[in-house]
């Protein structure tokens, strides 16, 4: 009864990603033909971001696992507002990083791009958000990947901190020039990156920093519910 | 103001969605004119006259800028207005950062109509049946947003009444901050502990499980949502038959003026302006109201009130 049900399901779930997804990244770019980068931009942006969000739906987790999550998301996002007097000093990344290095590739993948939507809730949402949750998103799942090195060494960890910064800041760009032109224009992108300069430089400093003083305290918290509960098996 | 925001968050969603679509990825300045015209006046019914004035100081010089620097990147174009350091500032290329300015502060100003409209509660109904997990990460995330932020400010308070906010130095703050954060983490992961042991009490992932939701889709939500997807698909099919169509470069194409372009025109205008529309209507229908009602209103309930009957 169970099976019967749920093979049309999937088969419906398969046909409208396999058929209507090109047909909307395409159709769009047709119909939009003036600003067809940037739609097939945000297109990939959500896109990719789409296999990992359904493997988590899939996945079985249990309440526990899921409000660990809930944690994570919530405290980078209040830790935007813990450390406002710092400006442009953002633990997102580094709460991103951590949690992909002692839960996984998927849970960095889950904490990164729904920081992005929960701190827009409060500072607004706009076009940029799915932009935001593929950088943080991917960072995180990055991070996973690279888990032992990250934690064995410092510097590894320190090295990861400054690049994320860096490339957060670069795929932000490519974002701004493909919206600002349609196109991709080199000399607006290369004078994107240089004038958001001292951000990514703000970023990547503030990212170690966050990575130095977090990893410890966050990841024997998290090392420890693991083993206590058996959570992220 | 609400007339608006009480529509099922469906219709809502579907509503920017049209709008968005068209303001974000057409380059007809007509379209774009409207879609920041209507943008603008949205929002000036959806917020304080304060806020507004606000938002200009920042849009306008936000507006001016990318107009202006957009001939400074792109020299594309056929009719050089002068040379700056040898490179031809054109007017394709001043009109087309007119252009893209005007689509960037429309969506900007969409975006903030949309903040103020579509709460995370109705984000949240929305996406609850597609994605369940996520959108319970999501709902259970933005309520410990707060509860954080709180336990954040009370853990520092109790932390300077102890004195070990002594220093005025950014590091040892930056350690205090750090130190702060660290506890609020521990009490916070111990709670989520708690709260995932209460929620499978409770038969989290059990199946049958139902949910509450306030929204109910009526006919008014049907007549909206028919309104604009018509009108979405009017601007559409003028996109579609290139009858919208506007480049700058080499040279701008002139203002296409065919029946199909009018009607998509007249259509988008009457989408963007739906919100507004609606407003007067629900203004005039509550006046009209109102005028019925007799002048002393006080002394009709009085008359209704079943003791006075009595007594007659």
């Amino acid at each position: 009864m169970d099976k019967a049900i749920r093979s049309p399901q999937k088969m419906i779930t398969a046909c409208l990603l396999l058929i209507g997804v090109p047909l909307i990244v395409v159709g769009g770019a047709m119909l939009f033909q003036e600003k067809h980068y940037a739609w097939i931009s945000l297109c990939v942006a959500i896109l990719s971001c789409l296999p990992l969000f359904i493997c988590f739906e899939r996945k079985d987790s249990t309440a526990k696992e899921l409000i660990t999550l809930a944690v994570l998301v919530a405290v980078s996002a209040a830790g935007r507002f813990a450390f406002a007097w710092v400006p442009g000093f953002k633990p997102v990344t580094a709460i991103t990083v951590i949690a992909a290095m002692y839960l996984g590739r998927e849970a960095g993948f889950v904490v990164g791009a729904l920081s992005a939507v929960v701190s827009n809730f409060y500072f607004g949402q706009g076009p940029w958000t799915p932009f935001q949750m593929f950088a943080w998103g991917f960072l995180g799942f990055l991070a996973g990947v690279l888990a032992q090195p990250l934690k064995r060494q410092k510097i590894w960890m320190c090295l990861y901190g400054v690049l994320a910064g860096v490339l957060f800041s670069l795929i932000m760009d490519v974002w701004s020039t493909l919206w600002a032109d349609g196109g991709f224009n080199l000399s607006r992108y290369l004078a994107a990156c240089i004038s958001a300069l001292p951000f990514t430089i703000e970023y990547a400093v503030s990212n170690v920093i966050f990575l130095l003083l977090l990893t410890k305290p966050i990841g024997e918290k998290l090392e420890r519910i693991k083993r206590k509960y058996g959570l992220f098996g | 103001m609400n007339t608006f925001a009480s529509y099922h968050p469906a219709v809502l969603m579907l509503y920017f969605i049209a709008v968005l679509l068209i303001a974000m990825f057409t380059q007809n300045p007509v379209l774009l004119a409207l879609a920041l015209l209507g943008g603008v006046s949205f929002c000036t019914l959806l917020e304080r006259p304060k806020d507004f004035l606000h938002n200009m100081a920042f849009y306008i010089p936000l507006f001016l800028m990318i107009a202006i620097t957009n001939p400074l990147f792109s020299h594309n174009g056929v009719t050089p207005l002068f040379f700056l350091n040898g490179n031809p500032v054109t007017l394709e290329a001043v009109l087309y950062g007119l252009d893209i300015a005007a689509m960037l502060v429309a969506v900007m100003y969409w975006f903030k109509c949309y903040n103020h409209i579509m709460t995370s509660e109705k984000i949240l109904f929305l996406f609850g049946k597609v994605i369940p997990k996520l959108s319970l990460l999501l709902s259970t995330a933005l309520r410990f947003v707060p509860l954080f932020k709180a336990q954040i400010k009370k853990i520092h308070q109790a932390q300077k009444a102890m004195g070990l906010y002594a220093s005025n130095s950014y590091v040892d703050k930056l350690r205090s901050a750090v130190r702060v954060f660290s506890a609020m983490l521990t009490w916070s992961l111990e709670n989520a502990i708690d709260t995932g042991s209460s929620m499978k009490a409770r038969g989290y992932g059990l199946k049958g499980r139902s949910h509450f939701a306030l929204f109910r889709f009526t006919a008014r939500d049907g007549l909206l949502s028919g309104a604009a997807v018509f009108l979405l698909a009017l601007v559409l099919l003028g996109t579609a038959l290139k009858e919208t169509a506007f480049s700058f470069y080499p040279r701008i194409t002139a203002l296409s003026a065919s029946p199909i372009a009018i009607l998509a025109y007249l259509a988008f205008g009457l989408l963007v302006f739906l919100p507004f529309l609606l407003e007067i209507v629900e203004n005039m229908r509550w006046k009209a109201l109102l005028s019925s009602v007799p002048k002393h209103g006080a002394l009709s309930l009085s008359d209704a009130t079943p003791g006075k009957d009595d007594k007659k």
